[in-house]
């Protein structure tokens, strides 16, 4: 039966490892969109949104399945709380990215062919953090979970310059306000995707040590 | 001062915020108790055969303490050793120190009788004496000398093994007519009933239905608040319920003893780990 068990298991995390990837390309799209003010790419990125919701759920489904039907202990426990929590965290990056793509379907060609400065900057570090905490999450390292806290503070500060620009150049076009707020929008879910990412890190070192870190700054 | 978050609670559940909170049931421990009992570097011999193996362990007061380990780890006969329940196989040897609450049980000065009834033992399967409840229950205590009302007595063991409300109209009749369950809760009480300051239990639950080893659990569970509970356990998931501290043995040597919650969620030995999560054993 242990071995039936570790094969569930092992069947679960590499699901849960496929969703990841599909995270990370919904992200990468939903970068080129806002990038490239592609507005087709962006419709695209709001339909597969429902393959993560569906997935999600499935996941879920099992993993309650597995604690009820096996009661695991020890790193089979840890690994499981971990899945769950992931699986959370994966589905609300998508829902981030979703968004990021709707709000770059509004944003002025002009503008985007500017360059969008900070923006620009923010989503190859948040797309990094996501690869790296996957990657952390596929190998259970929490080498590869510290290099998603480091960029962190990138994006937070990042994500401070992005408000201080659109306050001033806002006043100084009030012409393309709805442009700079779909901007802030944008900077706000990269923000939150980089929180669900230092997330999946997190839940990576007590999967690895069984140490709890979140709020250790507090 | 009540929080904003207890009025909320209170408005939900319709509690009064300023009730006094209940009691804990189990005293507050001080960390630095003395243990009841102290296995010191303890080797224990069948013939040529060390089933136990340089063992050291404390057992902390009021609390139940799981050891658990694959068939022959040397889990049972540690725990015999406890009570000198070893002492009648012939070929026995047994070398280091096993102290009860400050004394070698085995020194030569050591009366086993009475080191028995403070340090009772309850067995796999339930092994009542073909007598009536209430006899099963008095007759440890009169030849050990009570002298207060066994009435009184039979009661109060009853009501702490959790047995009462069920043979209390029935006293008088043979204990085999109880079922396997009762039988096993009857034997706490017969245990019990000498006021002994240590159950060891062997196996409690293995010989009973998942009901009947629910109320045993929940029975030790309210039993450590006036008794210390050291429990040998096949089944992990009990030992993970009902015990604060876990031991786990391996061919007759302690690979870690801890928290329980530290044993089953991330314990320090890869060995304890295999064991948990079903890799050996």
């Amino acid at each position: 039966m242990t071995a039936h068990f570790v094969d569930l298991l092992d069947g679960l995390k590499r699901r849960s490892l496929r969703m990841a990837s599909l995270v990370e390309d919904i992200l990468e799209e939903a970068g080129e969109a806002v990038s490239r003010a592609d507005h087709a790419l962006a419709t695209r990125v709001t339909g597969r949104d429902e393959d993560v919701d569906a997935e999600e759920v499935q996941v879920e489904k099992e993993v309650i399945r597995l604690l009820a039907l096996y009661q695991p202990v020890g790193s089979d426990l840890r690994l499981l709380c971990t899945i769950l929590k992931v699986n959370n965290d994966l589905e609300r990056i998508a829902d981030c990215a979703v968004n990021v793509a709707e709000r770059a379907r509004h944003v002025d060609p002009a503008m985007a062919a500017d360059g969008i400065g900070e923006l620009d900057r923010m989503i190859p570090i948040v797309r990094q953090m996501l690869r790296h905490a996957v990657q952390a999450y596929s190998t259970q390292s929490s080498a590869d979970a510290q290099r998603v806290f480091q960029d962190e503070e990138a994006v937070d500060a990042l994500y401070g310059q992005v408000i201080r620009r659109v306050v001033v150049d806002a006043a100084r076009s009030p012409e393309y306000m709805a442009s700079y707020l779909d901007l802030l929008s944008v900077a706000k879910n990269l923000e939150r995707i980089a929180d669900h990412t230092t997330n999946i890190a997190e839940d990576v070192v007590y999967l690895t040590t069984g140490e709890i870190v979140r709020h250790r700054s507090a | 001062m009540v929080s904003a978050a207890d009025a909320r609670f209170a408005l939900r559940e319709g509690v009064s915020v300023l009730r006094p909170q209940r009691a804990s049931a189990v005293p507050v421990l001080d960390p630095r108790e003395e243990p009841v009992i102290s296995v010191q570097a303890l080797t224990i011999r069948y013939g040529s055969f060390a089933a136990v193996k340089q063992v050291s362990l404390d057992i902390s007061p009021r609390k139940v303490t799981a050891i658990i380990g694959p068939s022959g780890c040397g889990k049972s006969t540690l725990l015999r050793a406890m009570n000198r329940m070893n002492d009648f196989i012939p070929t026995i040897a047994v070398e280091g120190k096993l102290l009860y609450r400050g004394a070698n049980i085995y020194d030569a000065a050591s009366d086993p009788v009475d080191l028995r009834r403070r340090i009772g033992m309850v067995f796999q399967k339930p092994n009542p004496f073909p007598k009536s409840i209430f006899k099963n229950i008095a007759w440890g205590a009169r030849i050990n000398g009570f002298r207060g009302s066994l009435d009184d007595l039979v009661e109060r063991a009853c009501r702490q093994a959790a047995l009462w409300d069920e043979v209390k109209d029935k006293l008088h009749q043979n204990a085999y007519a109880l079922s396997g369950g009762q039988q096993q809760r009857l034997c706490i009480a017969r245990t019990i009933a000498l006021q002994p300051d240590v159950l060891l239990m062997d196996e409690p639950c293995s010989a009973l239905d998942p009901i009947a080893t629910s109320r045993i659990e929940d029975l030790i569970d309210q039993l450590k608040a006036d008794y210390t509970v050291v429990l040998v356990t096949h089944n992990m998931q009990q030992a993970a319920r009902v015990s604060d501290r876990t031991a786990f043995m391996y061919l007759g040597e302690l690979i870690e003893v801890d928290d329980t919650n530290v044993i089953f969620t991330k314990p320090k030995h890869q060995r304890t780990h295999d064991y948990i999560t079903g890799r050996f054993g």
